[in-house]
């Protein structure tokens, strides 16, 4: 390209043709225009920063202030208040062990709590009820599973709070999720509640734990679709129990998957299709590996939320 | 020439005002430039060879091929000629991984070390972020180096003369590939002449009796 923008840009002209002979435009050459280049000056100078800063103001450069904000999402809390224990051996055949009837007996104190907390929820929801509220919960629950295999981010941020959303969504951006859910085994029943208030005493939020026991399909593939977990045709009975929440005191609240709850007597999960190392002992140079008989140290048995 | 400079400047300015447009909405929405039919430039801080790691393919069926891994990896504006690191690339082109580690590991150039830096990251991301099962199942399937944004200073000349001296930088893109490295059929001499030997008598007269 010969020719550069500033000097066509002074003789842009309209060209409509209507039969009308317009004299040719003429070609000035600016007289002002710089016809050499020298390249940009190299400080060899160390400048501290207050010396930098000096000269920077010096100069009239303004830097913006810096925000250091972090951002607090009150819509939601932050994890699960006073969890439920679930009782050992549910969905399975009894077995009273001692820790069965600890919690047991912890389950009774429990229950009343959870009284309390329902009478307060019918304070200001005024349309919920123990009987109904199951349905529409397997229902969200659904509903966000299948939101999250077609990663539809806006219905699924109005289905899952913000507590469980990155956990739902973490890594799974390059991935293809496919779920079903086939059928539910028991009817769903809500067996836990609480009521907690967050920061000021009237900031009400409720907490709602549902038992689920059903049936389902889970197969991830990875970004080039190969199989990673699961199995699709597969179906696995599955026991969980959900939590969820909706910020009472607020009109436009709405219940939405918070949590779920893994007890600590939870069968292992199936271990993913590749070999993976885990990082072992660092060795020092006369020792070998097989002499250290290296016990892999396996996780403790803690109830977790997911 | 007047209908050419003309038009030239006519889509010059159509340009700008395409991106003024692209840039008030790119508030809402930012697949735009996906959407739109428009020609747009990629967004800010947004590399065509790092989009390569972001492709998705549909899940596989059973009886497929299990399609392998690609890994794709660059280090930008890397302080060194890309002539010089052009020889590096070419060295370790269609080696296995580990293979390409020894040969930069013992290599005594300075764009040697910085490669080999690339592909250990490289490596390292194949395991964590790419679901690759084993770390040496790999191989380089493309490396090259590219053309980085030069600084311009003075070299002083005798006389009041001076030139325009380069300060080079380089690009330096790697994919790695899972799986073994593909056999490069070794041509001989012997080969190539026989070949050409049947080009000779495989030719026809056209038009003849």
């Amino acid at each position: 390209m010969a020719t550069s923008i500033c000097r066509t840009l002074k003789y842009l002209q309209p060209t409509i043709c209507l039969n009308i002979k317009l004299p040719q435009p003429v070609f000035v050459p600016i007289r002002t225009k710089k016809r050499y280049f020298i390249p940009p000056a190299v400080n060899v100078k160390q400048k501290s920063q207050s010396e930098q800063e000096t000269k920077a103001r010096a100069a009239g450069v303004v830097v913006r202030q810096q925000y250091i904000e972090r951002a607090i999402n009150i819509s939601c809390t932050a994890g699960i208040f006073d969890p439920y224990i679930p009782p050992e051996g549910d969905a399975r055949l009894s077995t009273l062990s001692k820790e069965g009837l600890k919690q047991r007996t912890e389950q009774l104190r429990q229950s009343a709590a959870s009284q309390l907390a329902f009478r307060k929820i019918k304070d200001h929801d005024p349309e919920f009820s123990t009987k109904e509220f199951p349905a529409l919960a397997q229902q969200i629950f659904i509903d966000a599973h299948a939101a999250l295999t077609q990663f539809n981010k806006e219905k699924l941020h109005s289905l899952v709070t913000e507590r469980c959303y990155p956990e739902m969504v973490r890594g799974n951006r390059y991935k293809t999720l496919r779920w079903r859910f086939i059928e539910s085994l028991e009817p769903p029943r809500v067996v836990h509640a609480r009521c907690p208030d967050m920061i000021s005493k009237g900031n009400l939020y409720g907490q709602v734990t549902l038992r689920v026991h059903s049936r389902q399909t889970l197969a991830i593939y990875d970004r080039f679709g190969r199989l990673m977990l699961g199995d699709e045709d597969e179906p696995r009975d599955v026991l969980e129990y959900l939590v969820l929440e909706r910020h009472l005191v607020n009109p436009y609240g709405r219940w939405r998957l918070h949590g779920k709850i893994v007890p600590a007597w939870a069968p292992p999960k199936d271990p993913i299709i590749k070999t993976v190392i885990i990082p072992g002992p660092t060795l020092k140079p006369e020792e070998a590996f097989e002499d250290l008989h290296y016990q892999v140290p396996k996780p403790k048995a803690v109830q977790w939320y997911k | 020439m007047a209908a050419s400079v003309v038009t030239w400047a006519g889509l010059a300015a159509f340009g700008r005002a395409c991106g003024s447009i692209r840039s008030r909405l790119l508030g809402s929405s930012s697949t735009l430039s996906q959407v739109s039919c428009l020609h747009t430039s990629t967004e800010l801080n947004s590399k065509h060879w790092e989009r390569k790691n972001l492709v998705v393919y549909p899940p596989q069926q059973k009886d497929e091929l299990r399609r392998p891994a690609e890994i794709y990896h660059c280090r930008r504006q890397i302080k060194y000629s890309k002539d010089k690191m052009w020889y590096l690339a070419k060295l370790i082109r269609g080696m296995t991984i580990d293979q390409a580690l020894t040969q930069l590991e013992f290599n005594d150039k300075k764009g040697a070390k910085i490669i080999k830096e690339v592909i250990l990251e490289a490596q390292d991301m194949a395991v964590r972020n790419h679901n690759v099962e084993y770390k040496s199942n790999l191989y380089i399937a493309e490396s090259f180096s590219g053309k980085g944004k030069y600084l311009k200073r003075i070299r002083y000349h005798g006389r009041g003369m001076f030139g325009i001296m380069d300060k080079v930088h380089c690009h330096y893109f790697v994919k790695l590939v899972e799986g073994v490295p593909p056999k490069v059929e070794q041509k001989t001499g012997f080969d190539q002449a026989k070949e050409y030997v049947e080009q000779l008598r495989n030719r026809t007269i056209i038009h003849s009796l």
